[in-house]
């Protein structure tokens, strides 16, 4: 059996709105609770060796937040973060194996620097930690280029003079300059034309194959997620609601939010389906209801709903979720 | 940044007349300060080169060589004048009865001769007497001499003492913008003033820039108690006019250069740190830093080599506006007395020297450096608007 990779343990982040410090002294003596965000909410997963994890999610339930805590680009408020079994404390602090985890970000405006060359862009890190001899930078971006199909001559030019999609490409370049072993794709195609958008999800296809690279695939996009993932989480304000093999989750969603996710779905069988469409508003993050997230969406609701805070189980094996009304 | 991005920048910026024209004008004033020795009449800062004649001359009059004195003593015995010791040319030989004549023996005419000192009954030819003393003064004497002569005759023996002195000459050099009180050529005395005023300018706006920005990427950076600490620092400076703190310090340390321009870094750095802090923090935000953090590079280098140069449009704009900013306050403070030292005029310290002499006429040596430094900080703060127009990308149509 193939070995986990990456492993998040009750992984919580809380935003606390910025406070002045007269602010933060008064909220101390009046003892008031400040209105936090709980972004992300006690999140378990893994991911095994040679897979990609999907997680999809409503906009602004956490999974940017998620992405960036697994490539320990932000720091977590709770829980704990394992790479092979080691915990990311000292995971981190050796900055050359911390490379092997790595992230393609959604926005190609702003996720290349506009005053470094390509080359900079691409080959910094890996000259920095000798990922390769410094003698061997060139070489080795224009060969990263060359994996993600833009010409050598790349090299001297400045990301302004790149579209949406070239630029996506030098971000993945970027990412695997440095040889990563997990790729965290936060929202990676969501910015790009739906053309581009499938040349650069095949090119990613074509990395993963060539390489065995492991991915999390973060999208909202439930067709993408279908096509490219072999186990899927279902994220609502923060929380994993659902995770299964991605044939399971879509044939047998169990959660009534999957349910509904899965209804929205456009499809091409016109097979109809008895589920409700999504009723009610987001609620904000910042008061998120209580117990279950979704009651006050939720259709097969019940009074307990709003009181228990539902822990993720396993339904079947493989399959976990957390909806207290199931079965 | 590119060529390609340059040559836009450049055509942008060309758009405006007043624009090129404030880039011009600053550059002409750094073309002064640069080559003020190479391009000034006469060297400003020589004591030993100045003479008092040519004090407080209005514009466009000549440099002149005062005139030079000669002196000599005579004994006359028997009828014939002998000099007491060197004559420098001065000679006296009868001329007949009771008259003797002294010339000079020279090309250059005299501008007067004075006789001092004669016996009861002589008198010079043509001289004008000192109301009280027995001193004959003979203005523009012809041929250079004149002749002492007596109603009697002269006695045998008796002594008399010349004083000639010759006539001032122009020179060539021409003072066009007038001269101070000291005789200085305003014209290269400003040439020196821009020099000092703008080096003077630079080194502190520059000094403040890197403190400054150094402090605000490092408040951007830490945030939490160091940020709050950096910019409740930079609010406090804030609130006190330039002037006052620079007087404060000037006040406490004594004047000269180096003092100047801390003074100046003082008084500016909170401005860069305040600019370049909310500009990191904005920076901060996007993902290319994100990225950068992804791949593990060392913090200073990601402010260093990410950050920073993405603020440094906006900074360098800041700093053109400061250049004006600092040469002003160093003139303001020069002009009160506490700036520069006296040996390095700035053009503040020309402009407080004239101002003694501006309601008796000479108005002349405040007026040409109070332009120069007007039309310089205008140019400058021009020059800095349409940079920042240029710059702000919500400037963009
Ligand atoms: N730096 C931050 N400070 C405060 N709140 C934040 C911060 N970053 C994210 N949040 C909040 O955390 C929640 C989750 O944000 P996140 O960006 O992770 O969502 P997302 O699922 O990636 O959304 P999207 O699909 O729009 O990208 C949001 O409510 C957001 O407002
Ligand atoms: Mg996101």
């Amino acid at each position: 059996m193939a070995e986990t990779l990456f492993e998040a343990r009750d992984l919580s982040r809380i935003f606390e709105p910025a406070r002045g410090a007269l602010q933060q002294l008064s909220d101390r003596i009046t003892g008031k609770q400040p209105a936090v965000v709980r972004a992300v909410d006690k999140v378990t997963l893994s991911v095994v060796e040679g897979e990609t994890l999907g997680i999809v999610g409503e906009s602004g339930c956490g999974k940017s937040t998620l992405a960036r805590m697994i490539t320990g680009i932000l720091p977590v408020s709770g829980g704990e973060r394992r790479y092979r079994g080691e915990d990311y404390v000292s995971f981190l602090a050796r900055k050359r194996d911390a490379l092997k985890v790595q992230m393609v970000f959604q926005d190609p405006m702003s996720s290349l620097n506009p005053r470094l060359k390509v080359g900079e862009i691409i080959g910094e890190a890996a000259a920095l930690h000798r990922v390769v001899p410094r003698a061997r930078v060139r070489d080795h971006v224009v060969e990263m280029l060359e994996r993600v199909g833009l010409p050598a001559d790349t090299i001297t030019r400045y990301p302004h003079q790149f579209s949406g999609g070239q630029r996506q490409r030098i971000g993945i370049a970027r990412a695997l300059a440095v040889k990563p072993e997990l790729l965290v794709c936060d929202e990676a195609v969501a910015a790009l034309d739906v053309s581009v958008q499938a040349q650069i999800i095949n090119l990613l296809m074509d990395i993963r194959q060539d390489s065995g690279l492991s991915m999390i695939f973060i999208s909202h996009d439930l067709g993408l997620i279908r096509h490219l993932c072999d186990r899927v989480a279902v994220m609502y304000l923060g929380r994993v609601v659902e995770l299964a093999r991605t044939e399971e989750l879509f044939a047998n969603p169990v959660h009534p939010y999957t349910q509904m996710l899965l209804a929205g779905m456009p499809r091409i069988s016109v097979e109809r389906r008895a589920f409700m469409p999504i009723v009610g508003e987001i609620p904000s993050p910042l008061h998120p209801p209580s117990g279950c997230h979704f009651h006050p969406r939720c259709s097969s609701a019940s009074g307990h709903c709003s009181r228990i805070r539902p822990e993720l189980s396993e339904w079947t094996p493989g399959h976990m979720q957390a909806c207290i009304n199931a079965g | 940044m590119n060529r390609a991005a340059l040559t836009e920048f450049a055509g942008r910026f060309g758009e405006s007349r007043i624009g090129v024209a404030s880039l011009a004008v600053t550059l002409t004033f750094l073309i002064c300060a640069l080559l003020a020795p190479l391009i000034s009449p006469t060297d400003p800062y020589d004591l030993s080169r100045l003479q008092l004649i040519d004090a407080l001359k209005p514009m466009g009059s000549h440099q002149v060589v005062p005139g030079e004195e000669f002196r000599a003593s005579f004994a006359v015995e028997d009828g014939v004048a002998v000099a007491q010791g060197d004559a420098h040319g001065l000679a006296a030989q009868s001329c007949g009865d009771a008259c003797l004549e002294v010339r000079l023996d020279a090309e250059t005419p005299l501008a007067s001769l004075q006789v001092r000192t004669l016996p009861a009954g002589a008198s010079v030819e043509g001289a004008s007497k000192h109301p009280v003393q027995n001193w004959w003064t003979v203005n523009t004497p012809a041929g250079n001499s004149v002749r002492i002569v007596s109603d009697a005759p002269l006695p045998e023996t008796f002594n008399f003492s010349v004083i000639a002195r010759s006539d001032d000459q122009p020179t060539d050099l021409v003072f066009h913008l007038g001269t101070d009180g000291f005789g200085r050529d305003m014209l290269s005395a400003i040439l020196y003033g821009i020099r000092i005023s703008v080096f003077v300018g630079v080194v502190a706006a520059g000094s403040a820039m890197v403190i400054g920005t150094g402090l605000g990427l490092f408040a951007a950076w830490r945030g939490g108690a160091t940020d709050a600490l950096i910019m409740r620092a930079v609010d406090f400076m804030l609130s006190f006019p330039a002037i006052l703190v620079g007087l404060a310090i000037l006040a406490v340390l004594g004047s000269g250069v180096g003092k100047v321009i801390l003074a100046v870094v003082l008084v500016q750095w909170c401005y860069y740190a305040r600019t370049s802090r909310s500009l990191a923090l904005s920076e901060l935000n996007k993902e290319y830093v994100e990225a950068a953090r992804g791949l593990r590079l060392p913090a200073w280098r990601i402010m260093a080599r990410h950050v920073l140069p993405n603020c440094m449009p906006q900074i360098i704009v800041l700093f053109t506006l400061n250049i004006a900013a600092a040469i002003s306050l160093e003139s303001s403070l020069s002009f009160l007395g506490v700036g520069l030292p006296l040996t390095q005029p700035s053009l503040g310290m020309l402009i407080a020297n004239g101002y003694e002499y501006i309601f008796s006429q000479k108005y002349w040596i405040s007026f040409g450096p109070g332009i120069v430094l007007l039309v310089m900080i205008v140019a400058m703060n021009l020059l800095g608007d349409r940079l920042r127009d240029v710059t702000n990308p919500r400037f963009e149509r």
